[in-house]
C-alpha cells in the first residue's frame, strides 16, 4: 500500500507531462514533413523552416504577440502584485468588494469582455491597436497574478513582519527584504503564467486589435481557411526550441547559483 | 506626517493601480453590456437604448434550457478531471521534486507558447480515424478496425484537460510550495502514516490553491467555444457558442448581452462561494 | 527597472509613429484572398504604404467596422454582407472616375443584384458552395445534396458551421429556393436539418478540408476555394455543386465611410483591377477573377479546373444568398433549434 502511494505521485505526474507533450512531438515531426500535410508523412524537408521564416504575416503576427505580452505581462503582475500586498497586508474598509472586483475579469466570458472594450473604446475615441491591444490583455491577466500572489502572500507568517519590526526594521525594509524575497517565486509564475495567457489569447484579440497590430493566433486562426501546412508546425517547432533555450540558460544560472552555498 | 496617514496613502498606491484599471477596463465595458441587454434590436445589427425585457423573456424560453445545463456539465466534469489529474503534478513538483522543481514548472508553460489552433490540430492528428493512436491500435491488435474518436464527447474532454491543465497545477503548486517540510517530518516522528499526513497537513493547506484552481477553470470553461467545434463536432451548443453565434452571426446584441448578465450572475455565486470557503480555511489556519 | 522602461518606450514608439509617412492604406481583407505578392508589388509601383489585416469571416470585420473608428480604408465584403453594411450607412458611394479599369469586369459581374451599378462595391473573386467528398469512402459520385443525409456515412458528414449555407442545403434539398423568405420553407428546412443531426459528425467550417483529406470525413459541405487547396495536394478528394442548384459568392472591394486614405484605396482597387494583377491574384488565391481579360492570361490548368471554375451548366441553377431583410429571424429562430437538438 504504502509501496503504491509512494509511487502513484511520480507516475501521475510522468502520465500529465506526456499527455502534455504528446502533441508537442507530433506537432514537430510534422514541422519535417516534405509534402504540404499536417497529418499525412511524405519524407524528409526542411523547407517549410525557410517558408516560415519568410512568411511576412507569421513574422509580423510573432512580432505583435511577443510585444504584447511582455508588456501586458509586467503591467498586470505589477497591478496584480500590489492589489495583493494590499488585501493581504494592509487594513481597509470594503475589501472583500475590492477583491471581487479584481478577480471579475475571470468571471465574465471573454466575448462579454471584448465587445464591451470595443464599444467603450470607440465612444472614448481611442484608435484601435497596440495601447487597446494590451489594455485588453493586462485585464484578462489581472486577477491570474492577483490570486497567485494573493496565495502566496496569504500563507506567510505574519510573525516574520513582526520579528523583523522587532529588530527595529522599518516598513520599506520589511518589504525589501523580507516580503519581496518570499514572494518572489510567486511574482515569477505570475508574471509568466500573465506572458502565457497573452501571448495565447484569442477571443479579447479578435476585437480590440487595429491597423497593423494582429497577434500571431488571430493570423493563424485565418489561415485555417486555406488549410493548415507545415509551415505553422515549423513556426511551432522554432518557438519551442526558444523556450527551451531559454530555460536551460536560466536554470543553468539558478542551479548553479543555489549549489554554491551548499 | 503622522504614521496612520502615511500608512493609508501606501494603502491608497497600493490599491490605485487595480482600481483605475477596473473602472476603465472593466466597469465601464460591463455597464454597457447591461445597458445593452435591455437595449431594442434593429434588423441590421444595431440597437437602440431603451428599457425593454424582450432579450431575457426570449432566453427564458425552454429552448435554450440544454444550452444552459450542457455548459454546466462540460464545466464540472472538465474541473474534476483537471484536479485528479492536476494535483498529483503539482504535489510532486512543490514537495518531490527538489532543485528540479523549476524545470519542470517551466515545461508546463511550454505548450501554452504554440498557438492554440495549432494545438488542437496536433491532437486531431493524434485522434483521427487513420491519426496516431488508431495506428497504433490497430498495429498492436487491439482493435480491427479504426474507432471513430474525433467528434465524441471524450475528445472535448481531452481538449479541455489540456487546454486547462496548467491553469489547475500552477496555484496548487503556489499553495503547496508554502508548505513547511518540517511539518511533514514532525508528523512522520509522531507516527502518521503518508496517507495521514496528506489528509490531516497537506490537504488542507493546499486548499486555497485548489479553490483558486476550480475557480480557473470551472468559469472559463463555462464560456469555452472552439475545443468542442474543433474536437466535438459543435453538434451540442454551449453558452460559449450561444454569446458567439448572438454576438457575430446574428449581430442580436441586446440578446447576446442577455446571455452575458446570466452568465454572470452563475459566475458571481461561484465567486462568492470561492471567497466564503476562502476565509472560513484561513480563519481556521489562525 | 532601466530595462522594462525602455521596452516601454519602444512599445509606445510603435504605438504612436504609425501615421507618420506620407501615403499610406490600411487594408482589411478575407484571408487567403489577397496574395502578399499583390500587395507587395502593389506597394513597390506607388510607393504606398500598405498594412494588410485578415479576417476570416464577414460577421468579425462587420463587428470592427460597425464600432466605427476601425482605421480601414479598404475592406472585401462578401455580397449579403455589402448589403447590410450599405443598409448601416457604414460604406461610401463609389467615384467610378476613379477606377479606370471598371470596364474591365465580365459581363455577368457588371451589374450585380445586390449591388446595382457598383454604387458600393466593386466584385475581385467569386465562386460557389457546395458538395465534397473523398473517393476512398464514397463510391458512387453523389450529385445531390441528399448524399448529406445518407445514413451509410453516419458520423463522417460534415456540414459548414454557418446559418446561410446550412439553410443552403437544407432549403434545395426540399425543392426550395436557397434565399427565400417564406416562412413555411424555412420551416421544413429547419426539420431536414434537425433530421440530419443523426448522421453527422458534425459542423465545421474551419478545418473541413483536413477532414475530409485525412479520411476522417467521407462527405462534406463546402467552399470551393478551401477545396481547390486540399485537392492540388490529394486527387482523391472531388468537389461537385449538386444538381439542386448549390450557391454562388462575390467577394468584393468597398471603401468604409471613415477611411482616412481614401485616394490610395482607389488606387488599389482599379490597380487589382488590371488584367495582368487580377491574373495573378487569382493563380496565388487558386480563386476565379471577375475580370474576362485575366482569365485569358491564365494557365491552362487552373482555368479547366471544376473546383475553381465549374462549368456554366452547373452554375445554370445556382442560388445567390442575398440579405433576406426581415425573414432573418425565422431564420435565427430556425438553425438555434437545429443547434440545441438533442
Amino acid at each position: 500500500m504504502r509501496k503504491m502511494l509512494a509511487l502513484y505521485v511520480p507516475a501521475a505526474t510522468l502520465l500529465g507531462y506526456v499527455f502534455l507533450f504528446a502533441p508537442l512531438l507530433v506537432l514537430v515531426i510534422y514541422a519535417f514533413n516534405g509534402g504540404r500535410s499536417t497529418v499525412v508523412w511524405e519524407g524528409f524537408s526542411l523547407a517549410w523552416f525557410a517558408e516560415a521564416l519568410v512568411d511576412r504575416g507569421l513574422r509580423a503576427g510573432l512580432q505583435v504577440s511577443v510585444i504584447v505580452a511582455i508588456a501586458s505581462a509586467v503591467l498586470a503582475t505589477a497591478i496584480g502584485t500590489s492589489a495583493a500586498l494590499a488585501v493581504v497586508k494592509r487594513p481597509f474598509a470594503g475589501k472583500n468588494l475590492f477583491s471581487t472586483l479584481v478577480i471579475a475579469p475571470l468571471v465574465l466570458p471573454e466575448i462579454v469582455l471584448a465587445v464591451g472594450l470595443l464599444v467603450a473604446t470607440v465612444w472614448t475615441g481611442v484608435p484601435l491597436g497596440y495601447g487597446t491591444l494590451i489594455a485588453g490583455h493586462v485585464l484578462v491577466s489581472i486577477p491570474f497574478s492577483f490570486l497567485i500572489v494573493r496565495a502566496a502572500a496569504s500563507g506567510l507568517d505574519p510573525r516574520l513582519d513582526e520579528a523583523a519590526a522587532d529588530l527595529g526594521a522599518n516598513g520599506r525594509q520589511i518589504f525589501v527584504r523580507v516580503t519581496l524575497p518570499l514572494l518572489l517565486p510567486a511574482i515569477l509564475s505570475a508574471f509568466l503564467l500573465c506572458a502565457v495567457i497573452s501571448f495565447d489569447n484569442f477571443v479579447v484579440s479578435t476585437f480590440v486589435s487595429g491597423v497593423g497590430s494582429t497577434p500571431l493566433p488571430i493570423q493563424i486562426y485565418a489561415m485555417l481557411k486555406t488549410g493548415l501546412t507545415p509551415k505553422i508546425n515549423a513556426l511551432g517547432a522554432m518557438l519551442i526550441a526558444v523556450n527551451v533555450l531559454v530555460i536551460l540558460v536560466v536554470m543553468g544560472r539558478y542551479l548553479k547559483t543555489i549549489r554554491k552555498p551548499s | 506626517m503622522t504614521a496612520p496617514r502615511r500608512g493609508n496613502l501606501v494603502t491608497l498606491a497600493l490599491l490605485a493601480p487595480s482600481l483605475l484599471s477596473a473602472i476603465l477596463l472593466l466597469a465601464i465595458p460591463i455597464l454597457i453590456v447591461i445597458a445593452f441587454s435591455f437595449a431594442e434590436q434593429d434588423t441590421y445589427g444595431g440597437a437602440k437604448f431603451g428599457f425593454t425585457l424582450t432579450s431575457y423573456r426570449e432566453l427564458f424560453q425552454a429552448i435554450y434550457l440544454p444550452i444552459f445545463l450542457n455548459s454546466l456539465q462540460l464545466a464540472v466534469v472538465s474541473t474534476v478531471i483537471c484536479l485528479l489529474v492536476g494535483y498529483p503534478i503539482a504535489y510532486f513538483i512543490a514537495l518531490r521534486a527538489g532543485r528540479y522543481a523549476g524545470l519542470l514548472l517551466a515545461l508546463l508553460l511550454i505548450p501554452f507558447w504554440i498557438d492554440f489552433i495549432v494545438r488542437m490540430s496536433a491532437w486531431m492528428v493524434l485522434l483521427g480515424r487513420n491519426g496516431t493512436i488508431n495506428s497504433a491500435l490497430v498495429g498492436l491488435g487491439v482493435i480491427e478496425q479504426p474507432i471513430r474518436m474525433i467528434g465524441t464527447y471524450p475528445a472535448v474532454l481531452v481538449g479541455m484537460l489540456y487546454a486547462f491543465l496548467p491553469t489547475t497545477v500552477l496555484p496548487i503548486y503556489a499553495a503547496l510550495s508554502g508548505l513547511d517540510g518540517r511539518l511533514l517530518e514532525a508528523a512522520d516522528d509522531l507516527g502518521a502514516t503518508p496517507l495521514q499526513s496528506f489528509w490531516r497537513i497537506t490537504f488542507p493547506l493546499s486548499l486555497p490553491g485548489v479553490m483558486a484552481a476550480i475557480l480557473f477553470v470551472f468559469v472559463p470553461a463555462m464560456g469555452v467555444y472552439a475545443i468542442p467545434v474543433l474536437l466535438g463536432g459543435g453538434k451540442s451548443i454551449i453558452l460559449g457558442n450561444l454569446i458567439v453565434q448572438l454576438f457575430l452571426d446574428f449581430r442580436n446584441i441586446p440578446l447576446g448581452a442577455a446571455v452575458s448578465v446570466v452568465l454572470l450572475a452563475i459566475s458571481s455565486v461561484i465567486i462568492v462561494c470561492y471567497m466564503r470557503v476562502l476565509r472560513s480555511v484561513e480563519e481556521a489556519r489562525v | 527597472m532601466k530595462n522594462w522602461k525602455a521596452l516601454l518606450a519602444s512599445v509606445s514608439l510603435i504605438a504612436f509613429t504609425s501615421g507618420a509617412s506620407a501615403a499610406e492604406l490600411n487594408i482589411y481583407a478575407w484571408s487567403g484572398e489577397v496574395p502578399q505578392e499583390i500587395v507587395d508589388d502593389f506597394a513597390k509601383e506607388t510607393g504606398i504604404t500598405v498594412t494588410f489585416d485578415t479576417y476570416d469571416s464577414n460577421e468579425t470585420m462587420m463587428a470592427k467596422l460597425s464600432a466605427g473608428a476601425s482605421g480601414y480604408d479598404l475592406i472585401e465584403p462578401s455580397q449579403y454582407t455589402v448589403q447590410v453594411l450599405a443598409k448601416q450607412g457604414l460604406l461610401q458611394e463609389l467615384d467610378h472616375a476613379k477606377i479606370p479599369n471598371i470596364g474591365n469586369l465580365g459581363a455577368p459581374f457588371k451589374n450585380v443584384s445586390f449591388d446595382p451599378g457598383q454604387k458600393w462595391s466593386v466584385p475581385y473573386i467569386w465562386g460557389t458552395t457546395g458538395l465534397a467528398y473523398n473517393e476512398d469512402c464514397v463510391k458512387t459520385p453523389p450529385t445531390s445534396w441528399k448524399a448529406l443525409w445518407d445514413p451509410q456515412y453516419e458520423g463522417r458528414i460534415y456540414m459548414l458551421d454557418n446559418m446561410l449555407a446550412a439553410y443552403i442545403a437544407g432549403l434545395q434539398v426540399n425543392g426550395f429556393d436557397a434565399g427565400t423568405t417564406k416562412a413555411e420553407e424555412i420551416e421544413k428546412a429547419t426539420q431536414s436539418l434537425i433530421e440530419q443531426k443523426k448522421v453527422l459528425g458534425g459542423y465545421n467550417s474551419t478545418n473541413y478540408g483536413d477532414l475530409l483529406a485525412t479520411g476522417e470525413a467521407c462527405l462534406v459541405q463546402g467552399w470551393n476555394g478551401s477545396i481547390a487547396q486540399v485537392m492540388a495536394t490529394n486527387p482523391k478528394v472531388k468537389y461537385v455543386i449538386p444538381e439542386e442548384g448549390g450557391s454562388m459568392w462575390i467577394d468584393g472591394f468597398a471603401i468604409p465611410k471613415s477611411a482616412k486614405n481614401v485616394e490610395e484605396a482607389y488606387k488599389f482597387i482599379d490597380y487589382i483591377m488590371r488584367p495582368d494583377v487580377a491574373a495573378k491574384a487569382a493563380d496565388l488565391s487558386k480563386s476565379a477573377t471577375v475580370i474576362d481579360k485575366a482569365k485569358e492570361l491564365l494557365p491552362k490548368e487552373v482555368v479547366e479546373n471544376a473546383a475553381i471554375y465549374p462549368p456554366e451548366a452547373a452554375l445554370m441553377k445556382a442560388d445567390f444568398i442575398l440579405d433576406v431583410g426581415d425573414a432573418t429571424k425565422l431564420y435565427q429562430d430556425g438553425w438555434t433549434k437545429v443547434k440545441t437538438a438533442q
